[in-house]
């Protein structure tokens, strides 16, 4: 609605804004503080480095310093790779097909449906079979189970959308394709993945984000050697008590990554929320 | 739902020109195709979420022990969700947190998204900003949340000290406890609801809104005969996706509050958790599983139809 603004309602609108500002990133500038600040200087109220306190690293490489964080930043990072590509993969065949071809028994939408109905499905109903299956399969604390569990619980995204993208692509650059003698497979293969590559490229970083953030299975089915970075901070008090700083630097290594990828993939993450519902 | 249009359907080679009838090898060999391209992520579910359902239909007929399966049961399982207190006083705090963070982000993300439909600068960055706590690890926020929410010295004390209130027990009292979840809650999915109402009220046709205006429509009537009913099929859609993803909560409490203080934030999907993993009885946990499905899903039915035209359009 493009209306002309009173100064009192500009006034009103950038104090809204300014108060939404310092409610969302408070908590992401209170765990940077903590990560930088001496101990002795954490119990101050202290707000501007260099300002008001001495910053230091010394946490931080501490922290990443320990065979245990290591380990499990590797772990978050093969995981969440793994399973983005996987259902990556997976979802862009399933999307082609869904976009391309007609089924009769069941249906497209059906189908579709099904695939949606993957990001309705409470984990914790699954949690139990998975433990088992795993056990039984010699999977239990492997990054394996988790790659596939993941890849489970996010394609969906690239189902949805790529179909999507693909049935707004022009039948006809195909038809052209096939009228030189190229296959399906060519086709799909040299002219659609080219063209849907920003949405491929975006779901795979929203599944990725996804995958890495996941906790429920990971705490379920890690016990060592698997056990990615959620796992590592949830619980970590109990055995150190409240540290601000050490917190601090945990949750932030934690954190960036996923939310450096939701920075790439910004256009997309609305569609990709929503399910292709609303495109953003 | 979905009607593919016709002209999907036609058959890579130029040959065949009837799209309905092609010619029976032709035929096996699309079949074969389309087979190609579906099958693995058919497969897939079928393997990593259609079987593990059904095995977590066998599982609740059995009782445990040591992890092991060890007697059927029958329906005893499911007998038991009616006589476990424990259950029915967890199922309750889930509903409490369910309804006030959805309503509080619901109303909150809205209002918020029509305050800020307007021309100004930096609203991609405004934007940018707001998907952060989407995307910031729950664990690790709730993690954070024990520094923040501390009693003695976290920053929310110190301010209302400051201010000359009280300290607020957080964490040691059972209604704050959950307030402080809940709170979390609502900070990390309020952007949501802001970012798709907000995509949402800048999809809408403006010309409507100026031949109301030129009808002498202002203000208020604008918003309740246009924007609302325009908006309604998003906003059941926002409903849709945070009640159910509200049902799922585990990370939070289990990082912040470890559901105590005693069970006061003991949430759904944290019970269940604690009946398999800790205390082996997955088949009770099992027919707990199922019976936070049947929730979901009767969540979904009643509000799936409202929606679905979002979705008709381009399926």
């Amino acid at each position: 609605m493009r209306q002309r603004r009173s100064l009192a309602g500009n006034i009103l609108l950038a104090g809204v804004i300014l108060i939404l500002l310092f409610w969302v990133l408070f908590p992401f500038y209170w765990a940077f503080l903590n990560s930088i600040k001496k101990p002795a200087d954490t119990f101050q109220s202290s707000w501007i480095p260099f300002l008001q306190f001495q910053p230091t690293l010394e946490h931080w490489r501490n922290e990443l310093a320990i065979p245990e964080i290591r380990r499990a930043l590797w772990n978050s990072t093969v995981i969440s790779v793994g399973a983005a590509s996987l259902a990556s993969v997976l979802g862009t065949l399933a999307a082609y097909a869904l976009a391309r071809f007609h089924f009769h028994k069941p249906q497209n939408g059906t189908l579709t449906t099904w695939f949606l109905s993957q990001r309705v499905l409470p984990p914790v109903v699954v949690v139990i079979p998975f433990f088992l299956l795993m056990r039984q399969l010699h999977l239990l604390d492997s990054v394996v189970a988790l790659i596939l569990l993941n890849a489970t619980f996010t394609l969906p995204f690239p189902v949805i959308i790529l179909s999507q993208m693909i049935r707004d692509l022009p039948l006809e650059l195909e038809e052209a394709a096939w009228v030189d003698g190229a296959s399906r497979f060519q086709s799909f293969l040299q002219i659609v993945v080219p063209l849907i590559l920003p949405g491929l490229v975006a779901t795979w970083i929203i599944a990725m984000a996804f995958s890495w953030n996941e906790f429920l299975f990971a705490l379920s089915l890690t016990t060592k050697k698997a056990i990615p970075m959620p796992v590592i901070i949830a619980g970590a008090e109990h055995t150190r008590g409240v540290q601000f700083w050490f917190v601090g630097v945990r949750v932030l290594m934690t954190m960036l990554p996923p939310l450096f990828l939701a920075l790439l993939a910004q256009r997309w993450i609305i569609r990709g929320l929503t399910l292709g519902a609303v495109k953003g | 739902m979905a009607q593919a249009p016709d002209r999907s359907t036609v058959s890579p080679n130029p040959a065949s020109q009837d799209p309905v009838s092609p010619a029976p090898s032709q035929r096996k060999l699309e079949d074969r195709t389309k087979a190609v391209f579906i099958l693995p992520a058919v497969f897939w579910i079928l393997a990593f979420t259609v079987f593990p359902l059904l095995y977590a239909l066998y599982t609740s007929f059995f009782s445990f022990r040591f992890g092991q399966i060890n007697q059927f049961v029958g329906l005893q399982n499911f007998g038991r969700l009616f006589t476990d207190g424990n259950l029915h006083s967890d199922l309750r705090i889930t509903l409490i947190f369910v309804a006030s963070t959805v309503a509080v982000e619901m109303v909150l993300g809205f209002a918020l998204a029509l305050l800020l439909n307007q021309e100004m600068r930096g609203q991609n960055v405004l934007r940018a900003i707001m998907t952060l706590p989407l995307f910031a690890t729950p664990v690790a926020v709730g993690y954070l949340g024990i520094t923040i929410y501390l009693e003695t010295n976290g920053p929310i004390n110190t301010f209302i000290r400051a201010l000359g209130g009280q300290g607020i027990p957080w964490l040691s009292h059972p209604v704050w406890a959950l307030v402080a979840i809940i709170i979390i809650d609502i900070w990390q999915w309020t952007p949501f609801v802001f970012l798709v109402s907000l995509a949402g009220l800048q999809s809408l046709p403006q010309d409507l809104y100026e031949a109301a205006e030129v009808d002498g429509g202002a203000g208020w009537q604008l918003f309740r005969y246009i924007t609302l009913p325009l908006m309604a099929p998003v906003l059941w859609l926002i409903l849709l996706l945070r009640l159910v993803e509200a049902f799922k909560v585990f990370d939070i409490p289990t990082s912040l509050t470890l559901g105590g203080p005693g069970r006061a934030t003991e949430v759904y999907s944290l019970y269940t958790y604690r009946t398999a993993l800790r205390f082996f009885d997955h088949g009770y946990a099992a027919a707990q599983g199922f019976l936070l499905l049947f929730i979901v899903m009767l969540i979904v039915t009643l509000l799936y139809g409202r929606i679905r035209e979002l979705y008709q359009e381009e399926a």
